[in-house]
């Protein structure tokens, strides 16, 4: 394959990481107004606003460095991609009930979820554990069949060290610490857990995202999110009841299943 | 951003009062970075290994002057 120059020139702008010309030039800006401050002019304030430069500059350095390789358009074409393929799968299949959120122990050691390919996943007719394939027998059945599928929220559970426990203060830290430290899609999540309901408000949701069929079944990735994390601390399914997405607060309730 | 502010703010509040040691400007503007990247780098490995070598540096650099000034205060 042949590149144009105009598409060379295109990727090398790309490359170009303006933090590190930042920094680069603090620190020169800097190293030149504190040695100036402090053997020229004898001025001590002046030659600690060189050092803060410095320290600036570095930090911009840094920055530089852990800017990713590739640019976020490359990723997200890819992730496009994967989801407008999902998205056919699932409309293909003329799927007819929302996903469940299993847990790690109920599956082949990693978080799933199951769409059933006709009505609801009765809970109590999954004995064995989940099989790592796409369509699966959770039931003795023939109709006892369900799409397994992992989610964003499955993805995010290899950050934590160690299982969040099944209290809800445990759940809320773990959200927390995934929306807004880790992924910075929201500000902060409070979780109440009420019998086998869970409720959960998001404070300032920033992840835009279409309303596709995929969505729909799985739900958005938010609450894809939590309901992979409240499966994993309580250990049980769980299934997305409710999502109501506002622009400052959004609500999700989660309905525990078994 | 708050590291530029925080800097100007320091520098600008002890030139006011007529601080003229030099390792005062660097003690409280090494600490001011510490606890600001402490406090605001993401929790993305790869950019808190690399804040770990930046602190690192700085940290020594502020022994280096506390040493320094420890030295100067003991031999008066």
């Amino acid at each position: 394959m042949v590149f144009s120059e105009k598409q060379i020139s295109y990727g090398i702008r790309q490359v170009k990481n303006q933090y590190k010309k930042l920094g680069t030039g603090l620190c020169i800006t800097g190293i030149i107004i504190g040695l100036i401050s402090y053997f020229v002019i004898g001025s001590v304030p002046l030659t600690a606003v060189g050092i803060s430069a410095i320290m600036i500059g570095m930090t911009c350095i840094v920055l530089a460095c852990t800017h990713p390789s590739l640019s976020p358009q490359v990723y997200q074409l890819m992730l496009i991609t994967g989801l407008e393929n999902t998205t056919v799968l699932l409309d293909g299949l003329g799927l007819s009930d929302k996903a469940v959120y299993i847990p790690s122990t109920m599956g082949n050691g990693y978080q799933q979820a199951l769409i059933p390919l006709e009505g609801n996943v009765e809970m109590n007719l999954i004995k064995e554990k989940i099989p790592d394939r796409l369509i699966v027998r959770y039931g003795q059945n023939p109709e006892d069949r369900a799409i397994s599928v992992t989610t964003p929220g499955s993805i995010c559970l290899d950050r934590f060290e160690t299982v969040p426990g099944p209290t809800a203060d445990e759940i809320e830290t773990a959200v927390n610490y995934i929306l807004s430290e880790v992924l910075d899609i929201a500000d902060s999540a409070s979780v109440i857990l009420v019998n086998d309901k869970v409720y959960v408000a998001v404070s300032n949701p920033k992840l835009i995202f279409e309303d596709s069929c995929y969505y729909q079944y799985l739900g958005s990735p938010i609450a894809s999110i939590i309901a992979a994390i409240s499966s994993e601390a309580l250990g049980r399914p769980i299934r997305i009841s409710e999502e109501i997405l506002e622009k400052k607060l959004s609500t999700i309730t989660l309905e525990v299943l078994l | 951003m708050f590291l530029v502010l925080v800097s100007c703010l320091v520098n600008t509040l002890l030139a006011f009062f007529g601080q003229e040691n030099l390792g005062i400007y660097l003690i409280i503007n090494i600490i001011c970075f510490l606890v600001l990247t402490l406090i605001f780098t993401p929790a993305n490995p790869r950019v808190k290994k690399q804040f770990n070598i930046l602190n690192m540096i700085f940290f020594t650099g502020f022994l280096v002057i506390v040493i320094i000034e420890f030295a100067d205060i003991i031999s008066r």
